[in-house]
């Protein structure tokens, strides 16, 4: 018994947050909204120092359903220190809403959907995790209940779930129908690249496609992240396509192993396409989330030129990729988040002359830009040179050129904000925003982690040492 | 018998299922998804699984169902405010769908069956062995469902619920 609860501390911890909020909500007052927040922005820590010093064990459990590695120990607790970020700068922005209650509850029970799925160990428990942390995410982009874009967005949001998910149990239940089983350890032995089992794989793979906004199935996703409020559009963007990137490299290692020489065809074209189109759209963008959108569909095309590595290299380097990623790009919602509530300004011409009045805030929002344009001294340029190395090692140099070029590109789109903060001056000055203390820590842990995980080589040396390739 | 009954039901499952997407009123569209339900609730019981087969029946047929013909009704859909769509659109439609149709059924053509498709025990679709797999093998995936449930009655009651200013 006791070994069960600490295999699940994590979910088990989630699910008991889960419930306070559901009696703080029946039996609280609306005025408790700063409550709500603080507690959670305790909690959250708490639960996270918790799986930090009580990690759960190595194995299996509920018969191979479920099963842990520090590797997933280690996944679980950045999304959960993500989570805890947004939750730390949303909360001025929460206060003034009527629900935050369950902005927390629909948050933290997508978030322990995404737990379970990452140490899912078959495709039934996997699935109604997929199912667990799509379905409050879609409540929640409708979360600004008063304006018809962020229905608009929810609407679109379950719509495109709905069919990913169609998708994906049809490729499960076709590979069901091949192999006769659902367990990820005895997959890949019965694995034979038969013509069923692949249409079953390319079912399943346009799933994660579509989770991922991977290019031909990225639709919605900038209308999804437009609508949205900030910091739900932070969690979409963030912890949502995060986890996916991990659950897609493990399955892609370990359950679609035997399929490798077919997968590495449809990353390799995918990823091109992704980084290319994802930049151009970027360009013409001027609303600040619908720009963030279509750079982190670049980010995910970069992304899959490290999982076609296949190799250790390629493991640890998405990891490592996701970790910088989830700092840079909370830090850039952060800033983004004080200025809409404040302002409601979210256009990159509303950041013109943002420098003069706010210049640390600039600073932090450049900093995280120039950390997702990957230049040097950030920690994003470490996050890019490992994906190209660990795609490097396939030797399929075109690749890498069109990566290199799309790398330049974006450069332009990333600059272009910052020219606007710092060099274009507007006839209607900003006022001076003044963040609270959670703010101003997550700004501060946010750009900690920008400037130190790019000098702080143990970090992806740790990461390495848990990876594993095919 | 037994297979006869299978080809019979099957005939019946596709063809309703084909007439909900060709007929033209959402009303009989509805009605004929209802043969379908009622001729997948058959194979069920082909398959040893007659709670299964009574739970379709009542949800799907059922609940479901009468869901659906409700919104329609709501929504008062007719032939006069059906978008147009273009002959491209249509014909890209039709060849897509038909490619996936000639890839899924050469698929299917060349592959194996895996195992026997009956199972081996009568009384596998028993609602006592049903609870006894639910509750032992399959607890974990049961009470992540009632969280999911949880969390999807909250969002839906934060977003249904009136505004009081």
């Amino acid at each position: 018994m006791n070994e069960i609860v600490q295999f699940m501390l994590p979910e088990l911890g989630l699910t008991v947050l889960l419930f306070v909020l559901l009696f703080v909500r029946i039996v609280g007052k609306l005025e408790l909204a700063g409550q709500v927040c603080q507690l959670m922005n305790i909690a959250l820590p708490i639960l996270a120092l918790c799986m930090w010093f009580m990690p759960a064990p190595e194995g299996a459990q509920f018969g191979g359903m479920m099963i842990s590695s520090k590797l997933i120990v280690t996944e679980k607790l950045l999304l959960l220190v993500g989570t805890w970020i947004i939750s730390l700068f949303s909360s001025p922005w929460l206060r003034g809403h009527r629900h935050p209650a369950e902005f927390y509850m629909l948050m933290l029970s997508t978030l322990m959907g995404i737990f379970f799925l990452l140490s899912s160990g078959d495709f039934l428990l996997f699935f109604l995790a997929l199912e667990l942390s799509a379905i409050p995410l879609a409540a929640l982009c409708n979360f600004d209940l008063e304006k018809h874009v962020s229905g608009e967005s929810a609407m679109k949001m379950i719509f495109s779930s709905a069919l990913s998910s169609g998708i994906l149990l049809f490729g499960i239940s076709l590979l069901y129908g091949a192999t006769g089983t659902l367990s990820f350890v005895q997959i890949p032995a019965l694995l034979d690249g038969s013509p069923l089992q692949i249409m079953a794989f390319v079912m399943i793979f346009t799933g994660f496609a579509f989770k991922l906004s991977i290019v031909p199935f990225h639709f919605w996703t900038a209308d999804v992240y437009e609508g949205a409020p900030v910091p739900v559009t932070a969690f979409l963007s963030v912890i949502s396509k995060g986890s996916m990137a991990f659950v897609f490299v493990s399955a892609l290692y370990t359950v679609f192993r035997p399929l490798s020489e077919i997968w590495y065809i449809a990353i390799t074209l995918l990823a091109v396409i992704s980084m290319t189109v994802g930049n151009l759209f970027a360009i013409r963008q001027q609303n600040l989330k619908r720009f963030l959108a279509f750079s982190s569909i670049a980010q995910v095309g970069y992304l899959l030129i490290g999982i076609s590595g296949s190799s250790i290299d390629g493991m640890s380097s998405v990891v490592y990729f996701v970790l910088v990623y989830v700092f840079s790009n909370l830090a850039a919602f952060a800033v983004i988040t004080l200025v809409s509530s404040a302002t409601s300004r979210e256009t990159i011409d509303g950041l013109k002359g943002f420098h003069a009045s706010n210049p640390l805030l600039a600073w932090v929002l450049a900093l995280a830009l120039f950390s997702l344009a990957g230049i040097p001294p950030t920690a994003g340029f470490f996050g890019k040179f490992f994906l190209l190395t660990a795609g490097a090692a396939k030797w399929n140099s075109p690749v890498l050129i069109v990566a290199a070029l799309n790398m330049v590109v974006s450069l332009y789109y990333y600059l272009r904000v910052v020219k606007a903060m710092f060099m274009d001056s507007s006839d209607d000055t900003m006022i001076r925003l003044t963040p609270n203390v959670s703010v101003q820590f997550a700004l501060l842990l946010c750009t900690a982690g920008i400037l130190l995980l790019g000098f702080y080589s143990p970090a992806y040396e740790w990461i390495r040492s848990l990876s594993f390739g095919i | 018998m037994t297979l006869s009954i299978f080809y019979f039901l099957s005939f019946l499952a596709i063809l309703s299922a084909l007439m909900v997407v060709v007929s033209k009123n959402p009303i009989h569209s509805v009605l004929y998804l209802i043969i379908t339900f009622f001729a997948i609730a058959g194979h069920y019981v082909l398959l040893n699984a007659q709670f299964l087969a009574a739970v379709h029946v009542i949800v799907y047929a059922g609940a479901i169902m009468v869901l659906f013909l409700y919104v329609i009704m709501m929504l008062n859909l007719n032939a006069e405010v059906e978008p147009h769509k273009s002959v491209w659109l249509k014909s890209a439609a039709t060849v897509a769908g038909g490619t996936l149709m000639v890839v899924l059924v050469g698929a299917l053509r060349t592959s194996a069956s895996v195992g026997s498709p009956l199972p081996a025990d009568a009384n596998i679709g028993l609602i006592k062995t049903l609870g006894k797999t639910l509750y032992k093998d399959f607890m974990l995936p049961f009470e992540i469902s009632s969280i999911l449930f949880l969390a999807a009655m909250v969002g839906a009651v934060m977003l249904g619920k009136k505004e009081t200013k």
